[in-house]
């Protein structure tokens, strides 16, 4: 028994099936956990091992969640937090300048610049002006829409990490750690919240292409590491069939997979009153959630009831399957459906040459959807309890890697700074946090580290990060991991 | 006691070890069951319960990480809980509870002084204070972490009380005591027909054929089931369903991991491991090689091959990366692999820091890692095929084709010094080289240019023609592709012009020249970078270069005829600087070698004489440039035949080893230089062996020696795990401090010992546990051992488990007939939906290639291992990545497995394939006889009447369904590739398919019981 208020939660304390039947047998008493009183699974209408997968291994949270749910917009290759949204007057100033040491400060650089005689420093090729009541600055040429709703906004100016190259930090901020074999942050939500909808996965990855240089994307920024692989993301995709293996085959219609699985079903009704194993259950179950998930997914994947009113919202690409607009417009559908993670990638921001003309076709194809979401999700009253986050794995450098021309420039990576969004469930409007210095490389105050922007993101969700661990391998493992982490207070509303 | 045929041991192990032999086993056998692991007298037992708290609310703060201790007290050793004599005082006072500040502390109200502090969010329960409580009163005994003894042969429980029936071996007293502790006893054994599926599985990864099924059913000889064994034991199989298992650990993968995750070639290692179980290589053996191949004094191919174990792991090749910070990686990777593998220790948390939980230094870490960190291997390695060190895998006619050709090369090579003319037969040629009828210089017009034109690369550059390339005569007022020629008066010959070109471009230069009589003259060029030369409309000379422009670098012989001749000179600049070099001369020779030549032989220095030779030699000596032809043909096949050869990647460790350090933090960047740290084993562990050598070697050697209390225990669960679905130590990869404690320690010491001294003996362990009467159970089980032993972690029955994916996918092709058993060599890439490697490639330019016909039925363990992007179906199935070595597999139930079983190709097309063959091996069967045929196939059981009714109509139905719908029956029936047959009706196909889809659905199919 844990008579604390909270249980630490365990992976040896995970409840499985057995257990749960066994305990049973045994009388509910002995495992004292409440799930076991749960009307549902007295009343036979929902097996324990049904109820996990609903509603997580915490089975309450910490504390009373401020969202409920997360879209995650991730923006792959290293966005430039220069060329969006840390943009400073004085930037104008040090344009053409070499990067002072005093700045540079001995920094590590990638391997594709660290041999650059020159370090010129570049202003934004663009135009800022202030938004919002804040006075907030936004690239008015590429981000118009995103302007327009920054009162509904906190961005962060100083989220960091110490990776400086693509796979490494990617992994990071997925999975809290650039060592492989972590879960995801999707995978130990949906391990720790479950999936209330119970006929859709608990965690869904959308990838659409960018116009730029797409950096590769691996399943183990979706996968489930060490925790059980049902966590993992499903990753639905932009044309065929939405989830893998989900449309019968050729010649097999819906009568035909009914009365199969009705076969199936009794034989397997037969075989568990032979063998006794409960798993045998779980398994008519699943088939029959695959079944359902035949219906519930084309049902979610099809935007042709959308209104018009809406799709227009979303830009013209709202109806063309594998484009950013369109997965934005089913993650909205996503999470009217009750799906709690929903994480989109968009490729293509790594734009170590000709970065005025790359970052304008991304921003282009970016900016009025990811803005129509938000407002969307307003609009259905959704956004209170809807957590949506817009970032890449880090920034971009001040000086041009390359050339610096009168209308062109590189950059290289950058994680000592760089720039995220939040909003939603939870998060203040119209916020600005944090300060980086006059050649936005360093940061000055309120840094935010990949691990304080998980333990926050946790935070939201009703989660205490150093009471959700996970054991493995002798230790505790936690998404935040060792080092301390904090949450960022105050973005909080 | 029936012991069954005692196993045939291979190798060493028969002549070394014939050790559990009925004597000397019954030798050992004492009257009454042994006690004394676990359970103290007082009851508590302080490896069981005490340690594990102390560990997850104490240890952090006062265990050996000496950094982080607070109040300089540990409580993971005897001195700190009770102190020591003549020293500190300790905080416990066994038998007085009132009087130990331990237990002041955990029950003390304020929180300044409440242990653990609040802060530390990891309360005590008042359950665990009651225990801690009860435990001091009772004496407070305390006891070394079990897994860090050597075990010892325990004596075998007798007496118990089991049905002799299920005492087959010793593991079954082992089971038995502890069932019967429990309340419980075995499960009776299981039917014929269930044990050979099971075993089969567990041996070979694939079902019994029905005529295996019936032979063993109808087997009335003794000891029928253990002959089965050993016959599955032999079979080739066995060696891949070992693999398979071990490839997950070992990280198996065909493809690079970081960045790009690049294709590699891994294979040649993963056949060596078929091999070894095959031959039941001992595991001492087995380890050695793997972790040290390499270094074994006169290493054959194979034990170098056996080493590339710890080059599986992921490597980069991204642009930026910087080459410390990845190398720095793998040898943590290699640590973290070995440690955990063969040691079950979580060795990583020394990275950083000293281990929180287990008594490993962070100096102690960089020591094991010292043995990694000489390897020579680079950080920054390729995304295209091995990086070195590697090794060359020559197959015999490989072998044979190199040595010829290396004897004719190393033939030729000595025609050609030997052939060589001697200096008379130079100077002969020499004084009549200069003669021959005196030509009349040709008139030359002034150089024109054409272009420059935009070329894609210098490639198409090259082979396009712009323009002008065919023009017999050249009309200098014709425009091409709207640019016109323009006269360059500065352009002389016999020097070097620059042109001034972009990169990618291309330039016409052309002029004419007036012949008296038809004559031969060269051309002497140069060019940056590619050059043709045409001649009245006809290319004369070709060269593809990239390179800065020079005088003679080439030469073209050119035939002028009478009358006016057009040349045209075309320059390709591929990026950088660009010009050309043109001068005509009248005779082959050069100047230089022009003014040697019109000197009186004996006045000619060593030199000129040297470059006379030389030129005759090159350019005169027929036979000399035919050898010269046939060495370059020679070396050109030579290397042919080398990029042919099969590479794998092996460890190899530098020369003059790399210096380590402990680095701060973990971080590559920040090494401690003030202390050089020598390879060395965790003090907590036996010493090395003496004589073993200061390198990879000695540290395999040390992991194997006997003393060691980890290998053989370690070993032995993974396999107990194997084949009874989980390890007697739950945490396979943990048998640290906070790992769970066995289960039955008893029975997995007997085992370990059992195992080093049968000679690390693979398939005479397995023999043991897979014949034992607790293995042989039904698994069926009752309400009551559900609820006393709900995970079966006690063997109160047999284990029955979901089949892993790969036997999921094999077992399908198998029962389709389709099934191709070759065994080893490269990956294959059977069916995958599109798009899986484009949608997360390095700019989406990644495509799967399937492979066709036969590639497409290979054993599920060679499908294509993308670790970016692995196989969705196996996915589906709890496969790993194989990022990292992974010890233990999850087992999942998902809907996705239903969808991957319905309606994967793989899957339906074995349906298709399988009802065919149903058909028509039993042309005139009824339903009921090729449902029993089929369900034979799946379950090894007829279908029982249940089954066969519900079947039945589900086929009825189909049928009536199908024959209405023609066009639905056709698509059915013709799913996949495989061949389909002819004249068979598509609606009873299409029915049919129906049928053994749903068969192959099943719960009975899916899962081994």
């Amino acid at each position: 028994m844990n008579d604390s208020n909270f249980p630490i939660i365990s992976g040896d304390q995970l409840i499985n099936r057995r257990d749960m039947i066994s305990l049973g047998a045994r009388g509910m008493g002995a495992l004292g956990l409440a799930s076991l009183l749960s009307p549902e699974i007295l009343q036979g209408a929902m097996s324990p091992g049904e109820y996990t997968d609903r509603f997580g291994i915490l089975e309450k949270p910490h504390f009373k969640p401020k969202a409920k749910r997360i879209i995650y917009l991730f923006f792959s290759g290293g966005p430039s937090h220069i060329d969006m949204f840390d943009y400073k007057p004085s930037l104008r100033k040090i344009h053409g300048m070499e990067l002072p040491d005093s700045i540079r400060n001995g920094q590590r650089l990638t391997g594709m610049t660290s041999g650059q005689k020159s370090f010129p420093c570049v202003a934004p090729m663009f135009n800022f002006k202030k938004y919002g009541q804040m006075g907030t600055y936004v690239n008015s040429d590429l981000l118009p829409h995103t302007a327009s709703m920054v009162d509904e906004l906190s961005i962060i100016k100083t989220v960091n990490t110490e990776a400086i190259n693509h796979d490494p930090a990617i992994t990071f901020i997925n999975t809290g750690t650039q060592q492989l074999g972590h879960p995801s942050l999707g995978a130990w939500l949906s391990y720790g919240l479950g999936s209330p909808n119970r006929n859709l996965p608990g965690y869904i990855v959308m990838i659409s292409k960018g116009r730029g240089q797409s950096q590769a994307l691996y399943s183990r920024l979706w996968g489930s590491g060490f925790l059980p692989s049902k966590y993992q993301g499903v990753k639905f995709r932009s044309s065929g069939e939405p989830v893998l293996f989900l449309t019968d085959p050729a010649g097999i219609n819906k009568s035909s997979r009914r009365a199969m699985l009705d076969a199936a079903a009794e034989i397997n009704r037969a075989r568990f009153a032979e063998m006794g194993d409960p798993e045998i259950e779980t398994r008519i179950a699943q088939y029959e959630m695959a079944f359902r998930m035949q219906t519930s997914v084309p049902d979610l994947t099809d935007v042709a009831d959308e209104p018009e009113s809406i799709t227009k919202m979303y830009g013209p690409d709202a109806k063309k399957p594998g484009t950013f607009a369109y997965n934005c417009v089913l993650a909205r559908r996503m999470a009217e459906r009750g799906v709690p993670f929903i994480q989109l990638f968009h490729r293509g921001w790594d734009q170590h040459g000709n970065l005025p003309n790359l970052i304008s076709k991304q921003c282009q194809d970016i900016d009025q959807p990811a803005t129509a979401l938000v407002k969307d999700l307003k609009l259905k009253g959704m956004l209170d309890d809807t957590l949506v986050i817009c970032g890449g794995e880090f920034g971009r450098t001040i000086y041009s890697q390359g050339a610096l021309t009168e209308k062109n420039h590189g950059r290289d990576h950058h994680g000592r700074c760089f720039s995220m969004w939040m909003a939603g469930g939870g998060i203040k409007k119209g916020y600005e946090h944090g300060e980086t210095d006059d050649f936005s490389y360093n940061i000055v105050r309120d840094g935010v580290h990949i691990r304080d922007l998980n333990a926050t993101i946790l935070h939201l969700l009703g989660i205490d990060h150093e009471k959700f661990t996970y054991k493995y391998q002798g230790l505790d493992q936690r998404l935040t991991g060792v080092e301390p982490a904090h949450i960022v207070n105050p973005i909080l509303a | 006691m029936n012991f069954g045929a005692i196993y045939k041991f291979r190798g060493k192990a028969t002549s070394k070890n014939p050790f559990w032999a009925p004597v000397v086993f019954l030798l050992m056998v004492t009257i009454f069951p042994s006690t004394g692991y676990s359970e103290s007298t007082a009851g508590i037992s302080f490896n069981d319960q005490i340690r594990p708290i102390l560990s997850d609310h104490c240890i952090q703060c006062h265990g050996p990480d000496n950094k982080s201790r607070k109040g300089d007290l540990r409580l993971d050793e005897r001195e700190g809980l009770f102190g020591s004599p003549g020293g500190e005082e300790g905080v416990i006072i066994p038998g007085q509870a009132n009087k130990s500040e331990f237990i002041a502390r955990i029950f003390h109200e304020d929180p300044d002084e409440i242990m653990p502090p609040p802060e530390t969010k990891k309360p005590l329960s008042r359950a665990q204070k009651a225990l801690l409580m009860e435990w001091v009163n009772s004496g407070a005994n305390f006891e070394d972490h079990w897994s860090f003894v050597s075990p010892q042969r325990p004596t075998i429980p007798m007496g118990i009380g089991a049905t002799s029936n299920f005492l087959k071996n010793p593991i079954d007293h082992f089971v038995a005591a502890k069932l019967i502790s429990l309340g419980l006893e075995p499960s009776e054994e299981a039917d014929r027909r269930t044990l050979i599926r099971r075993v089969y599985f567990d041996l070979t990864g694939l079902p019994p054929t029905k005529g295996a099924i019936e032979r063993f059913v109808n087997d009335s000889g003794e000891n029928a089931y253990e002959r089965l064994v050993d016959e599955l034991l032999s079979s080739e199989r066995f060696g891949e369903r070992m693999t398979l298992a071990w490839m997950d650990a070992a990280r198996y993968g065909d493809s690079s991991v970081f960045h790009d995750d690049g294709v590699r070639f891994m294979w040649p290692w993963r056949d060596w491991v078929i091999k070894s179980y095959n031959n039941n290589k001992p595991f001492d053996e087995f380890t050695i090689e793997q972790l040290a191949g390499d270094l074994i004094p006169g290493a054959t191919v194979d034990q170098q091959v056996a080493s590339g174990f710890n080059r599986n792991h992921g490597t980069t090749d991204e642009g930026g990366a910087i080459d410390e910070e990845y190398r720095v990686e793998y040898n943590v990777d290699r640590v973290k692999t070995t440690s955990n593998v063969w040691l079950g220790l979580s060795m990583e948390c020394g990275q950083c820091h000293d281990h929180k939980y287990d008594p490993i230094s962070q100096k102690e870490y960089y020591q094991f890692y010292a043995y990694f960190n000489r390897s020579r291997d680079r950080g920054m390695q390729t995304r295209n095929g091995n990086s070195p060190p590697l090794v060359q895998i020559f197959t015999p006619s490989q072998k044979d084709q190199l040595a010829a050709t290396r004897t004719k090369l190393s033939q030729a090579e000595k025609d050609l010094k030997e052939k060589q003319p001697g200096l008379e037969v130079i100077k002969g040629w020499a004084s009549n080289a200069l003669q021959g009828p005196p030509k009349e210089v040709p008139v030359m017009g002034k150089w024109h240019l054409l272009g420059s034109f935009k070329a894609n690369n210098i490639n198409q550059g090259f082979n396009k023609n712009f323009g002008p390339e065919k023009e017999k005569e050249i009309n200098l007022s014709k425009k091409h592709g709207g640019k016109s020629w323009t006269e360059k008066p500065g352009y002389k010959d016999n020097t070097v012009i620059d042109l001034g070109l972009t990169d990618n471009s291309v330039v016409y230069l052309y002029k004419k020249l007036e012949s008296k009589s038809e004559a031969k003259w060269t051309a002497s060029l140069g060019s940056d970078d590619a050059i043709k030369v045409f001649l009245n409309g006809k290319e004369v000379f070709k060269k593809n270069t990239s390179r800065g422009v020079a005088p003679d670098q080439d030469k073209a012989i050119i035939t002028l005829k009478k009358g006016a001749n057009h040349l045209v000179l075309k320059i390709v600049n591929g990026g950088g600087g660009s010009g050309y070099f043109f001068d005509l001369r009248d005779s082959e020779f050069t100047a230089d070698l022009l003014a040697i030549l019109q000197k009186k032989q004996d006045e000619w220095t060593k030199e000129q004489t040297d470059k006379i030779s030389k030129y005759y030699l090159d350019n005169v000596w027929e036979e000399g440039k035919e050898l010269k032809n046939l060495i370059a043909k020679l070396k050109n096949d030579e290397k042919s035949i080398n990029d042919s050869v099969v590479t794998s990647m092996v460890m190899g460790d530098q020369e003059k080893p790399r210096m380590t350090y402990i680095l701060e933090r973990g971080h590559y960047a920040s090494p401690r230089k003030d202390e050089a740290i020598q390879p060395n084993v965790p003090s907590f562990l036996p010493d090395l062996p003496k004589d073993a050598p200061q390198n990879r070697l000695g540290l395999a050697r040390w992991i194997m020696d006997e003393k060691n209390p980890l290998t053989a225990r370690v070993t032995v669960n993974r396999y107990w795990m194997m084949f009874y679905g989980d390890g007697l130590v739950s945490t396979e990869g943990d048998f640290g401090t906070r790992g769970a404690p066995p289960v039955n320690q008893e029975l997995l010491d007997w085992l370990a010992v059992e195992f080093v001294e049968s000679g690390w003996n693979i398939k005479h362990i397995i023999r043991l546990m897979l014949t034992s009467g607790a293995y042989r159970q039904t698994s069926r089980v009752s309400e009551k051992r559900l609820a006393i032993d709900p995970n079966n972690r006690y063997q109160s029955r047999g284990p029955r488990f979901r089949l892993q994916g790969e036997f999921i996918r094999d077992n399908a092709l198998a029962l389709s007939g389709m099934l191709n058993d070759k065994i080893g060599g490269p990956s294959v890439k059977p069916y995958q939906p599109p798009r899986i490697w484009n949608e997360v490639s390095l700019n989406g330019g990644l495509f799967y290639k399937r492979d066709d016909g036969e590639k497409l039925y290979r054993r599920t363990m060679y499908t294509y291992w993308k670790r970016s992007a692995p196989n969705p179906s196996m996915v589906a199935f709890d496969a790993p990545t194989r990022e990292k070595c992974v010890i233990q597999r999850q087992r999942t139930n998902t809907p996705l497995q239903a969808l991957v079983t319905m309606n994967d190709v793989t899957f339906v097309e074995a349906s298709r394939v399988w009802a065919q063959n149903i058909i028509t091996a039993h042309p005139d069967a009824s339903f009921e006889d090729r449902l029993n045929q089929a369900f034979i196939e799946a379950t090894s059981r007829p279908a029982d009447k249940i089954r066969t009714r519900l079947l039945k109509a589900l086929y009825q139905s189909q049928k009536e369904h199908f024959t209405r719908n023609p066009e639905l029956a056709k698509s059915l029936a013709e799913s996949g590739e495989y061949t389909v047959a002819e004249g068979l009706d598509k609606a009873e196909l299409a029915a049919w398919t129906m049928v053994t889809s749903t068969i192959l659905n099943l719960d009975e199919v899916l899962t081994r019981d």
